[in-house]
């Protein structure tokens, strides 16, 4: 937990109503401690800091460390857990039929978020910088499947594949071409449902970029421009290096939502057919949950919470042991 | 100021008698409107009877319901009343104490008018859990017009190998034979325990699921995947089914687009409902083709696969709430949903103004049952069933061998035991 070092200016303002920032400097050690711990924003820090930590602690700590304890015993979800089984859940996670299938998508996930949906986001974003009202338009268009409830978006997209009323087949139609049942074929259905995901989040990730493009002050681009360098260094050498902090926070966002990718999966496919597009997080709901395995899913979830902890932490690591300027 | 004194009495005393009212909470997953109107109806007119009791009707669709029980009856919104296939689900319910025991809160009245076989199918170490409403079988369901086109007729069907023969003759007529919503995995569980019934029979069933000898690893159940492998090896079913869930087949065969369909008697009206028209097929166009026997099987060829299913009570439930149970499931109110063919009442005389012809050769068929089967999935419990629907839908996408089928199902008996 770290207290910003700068006093906002409100704080200031407090202190004195004549020039803030002359009265506020000689302010030393102790006074300014005083002034940190026993002024109007520790009154906030208070009232808001308890708060926060108490449904922090509720509602994901608590039930974390839930999860976790269910791992170690052999549970219906009925009853108190009494029988014990030591690490034999994650044994039998580790070598399910179905694990490994379930690993790989997710990872499949990860690298279309990578190298398909992020650089179609920056494409965008870099299109759509400018503000005017027909660009805004198409902005708004690019976002609204973010705004979607996830379930609605599956249910659909499950309309739009459908083999027999479908949006696929009657373009097959057009083309007098007979497509496959997308959702029910093994070999198209992930690339089916990473379409959706491309669709449902780039948006979100392009109104990042834009976000952070448009902070860009102009005259940097300005200056470039008048040297002479071209459009695609512009990009590569400003505009990009530029908004490098709004990229990395996408990739960590990316990578963590394609790890705890569920409600889509759910209303598409089920996870089939055959269970070849299972997810972690719908293998545990189909194998952990609706089985009546807690004790399975509970390993099952300690094991996401470990690859994305430790995701987490290589991603920082790397982040703070590269020189980027 | 009096007045206004006096007017906030005469509202208190308004209030009281809806406050003191005891709120059943009565959770079920009819999704057919008409049959949730005869059900809302039934409570209004019980509350109308007992106007301390109020009769709060909820809704839960079938796979939510399935998911979501497990917590629902562990937390404070657990409903009083809920739905149960029996088996091995309702005695994991009743092991873990979420239940509560009616043996003492019911009368010999409705004992006796449910019946042995609906008491037991409730009664868990000799504790009676719950109510038995209805009975249902599964049955191939068949598309008169389509048969008839394919030149095939029920008598053809009596056999596997004459299913095969005419799946065969249905295909080369260009229609697809059958209909199946292999995404739900249950549609599909419906071939291979059915064949389980065939060629296991009861006996061995009993000693599998107890993991006695070869159990569910068996020569029966490694056949019955091999002959479900028969079928599908013939592509008998609708293209995309592996995406289809129940209704989507259900509304595919009501379209006429399917010759038959595998599924219980509720999808006499389902099929109507899922159909494009909401008309469906009629009775004109329907015909039942019982699950084919199998030569040299252990099981008796009357046997029947399906479900006697009812409602149970949460520990927490008053005696009000089976005391309306006992009125719902008493004969009056129980042949309505008979005289609309919604289901087969199990109460003793509530189905003899049944006139569906469907519905009684399908309640012949089961008073006739040596063994009327329960649904693997609900008998065998969430775990083990949810591995015999697993492997089911395996099998259908031919991913699988009859062998490793019938492996995992013996290892998940292993693991539950």
């Amino acid at each position: 937990m770290t207290v910003t070092p700068d006093l906002p200016q409100s704080r200031i303002k407090s202190v004195s109503d004549s020039d803030p920032i002359e009265t506020a400097a000689p302010q030393k050690g102790a006074a300014i401690l005083k002034q940190r711990f026993f002024g109007k924003s520790s009154v906030a820090l208070v009232l808001f800091i308890p708060l926060t930590l108490g449904l922090f602690t509720l509602l994901v700590v608590v039930p974390m460390i839930e999860a976790a304890s269910f791992s170690f015993y052999d549970w219906n979800g009925y009853g108190p857990m009494t029988d014990f089984a030591g690490l034999e859940n994650y044994g039998d996670v580790l070598t399910h039929r179905h694990f490994s299938k379930a690993l790989r998508n997710s990872f499949l996930v990860i690298a279309v978020s990578l190298c398909v949906q992020l650089p179609l986001a920056l494409w965008a974003a870099l299109a759509l910088v400018q503000n005017n009202w027909g660009i805004s338009v198409i902005r708004t268009l690019f976002f609204l499947p973010y705004m979607l409830a996830e379930v609605a978006a599956g249910l659909m997209w499950r309309f739009v594949f459908d083999g027999n009323y479908g949006v696929v087949p009657a373009v097959g139609d057009m083309f007098g071409v007979s497509l496959p049942f997308v959702l029910g074929d093994k070999f198209w259905v992930m690339p089916a449902i990473m379409l959706v995901i491309v669709w449902k989040y780039f948006g979100f990730h392009m109104m990042i970029y834009i976000a952070a493009l448009q902070s860009i002050p102009k005259d940097v681009i300005e200056a470039a421009r008048l040297d002479g360098v071209s459009r695609w260094k512009i990009i590569w050498h400003v505009q990009i290096p530029m908004i490098r902090s709004a990229i990395l926070i996408t990739v960590f966002f990316a990578i963590i939502g394609a790890l705890q990718l569920f409600d889509l999966i759910i209303p598409l496919s089920g996870g089939g057919p055959s269970h070849s597009s299972h997810t972690i997080v719908s293998f545990l709901y189909q194998f952990g949950i609706t089985r009546m395995k807690l004790g399975f899913g509970g390993a099952v979830s300690v094991i996401l919470f470990v690859v994305c902890v430790a995701i987490t932490i290589g991603y920082r690591h790397y982040l703070t042991s590269r020189k980027w300027d | 100021m009096k007045r206004l004194v006096i007017g906030a009495g005469l509202l208190a005393l308004s209030v009281v008698p809806s406050v003191s009212a005891e709120t059943i909470d009565w959770l079920h997953i009819e999704s057919v409107p008409s049959t949730v109107e005869i059900m809302e109806a039934a409570a209004k007119e019980y509350e109308t009877a007992n106007p301390d009791v109020k009769i709060n009707v909820q809704f839960l669709e079938n796979e939510a319901y399935k998911a979501k029980l497990t917590t629902l009856l562990q937390s404070d919104a657990a409903p009083d009343i809920f739905y149960s296939w029996g088996g091995g689900v309702m005695g994991d319910q009743a092991k873990a104490g979420v239940l509560r025991t009616i043996g003492e809160a019911t009368g010999d009245e409705i004992r006796a008018a449910i019946g042995g076989a609906g008491i037991n199918a409730f009664t868990r170490d000799d504790a009676l859990y719950g109510l038995a409403q209805n009975v249902s079988e599964v049955v191939f369901w068949g598309n008169k017009e389509l048969l008839d086109k394919a030149g095939v007729s029920v008598e053809d069907m009596k056999t596997w190998d004459g299913l095969l023969a005419s799946v065969k003759k249905i295909k080369e007529a260009g229609i697809t034979p059958i209909a199946i919503g292999s995404q739900d995995k249950w549609p599909a569980h419906f071939y291979w325990s059915y064949l389980v019934v065939r060629l296991a029979g009861q006996d061995a069933f009993d000693a599998a699921r107890t993991g006695e000898g070869d159990g569910f690893g068996g020569d029966p159940f490694v056949k019955a995947g091999e002959m479900f492998l028969d079928l599908v090896a013939l592509e008998p079913f609708q293209e995309g089914h592996l995406a289809a869930d129940y209704g989507t087949a259900s509304g595919h065969f009501g379209d006429g687009k399917a010759a038959l369909h595998l599924m219980g008697n509720w999808d006499y009206k389902n099929q109507r409902k899922s159909s494009e028209s909401g008309e469906g097929l009629s009775d004109d166009q329907l015909v039942i083709v019982p699950f084919p026997t199998v030569a040299g099987g252990a099981g008796d060829d009357g046997d029947t696969l399906g479900g006697i299913n009812g409602w149970i009570f949460h520990r927490d439930a008053p005696d009000s709430a089976v005391k309306f149970m006992e009125w719902y499931l008493s004969k009056d109110v129980q042949a309505r949903f008979a005289e609309s063919a919604t289901y087969i009442p199990i109460t003793r005389g509530a189905s003899d103004t049944m006139d569906n012809t469907f519905f009684k050769e399908i309640s012949g068929h089961i008073n006739d049952a040596k063994w009327h089967a329960i649904f693997f999935d609900q008998e065998l419990g969430a775990d083990v069933g949810g591995v015999v629907n697993d492997i089911s839908v395996e099998l259908v996408d031919n991913a699988i061998s009859a062998q490793e089928a019938a492996e995992l199902v013996k290892e998940a008996v292993q693991d539950s035991q």
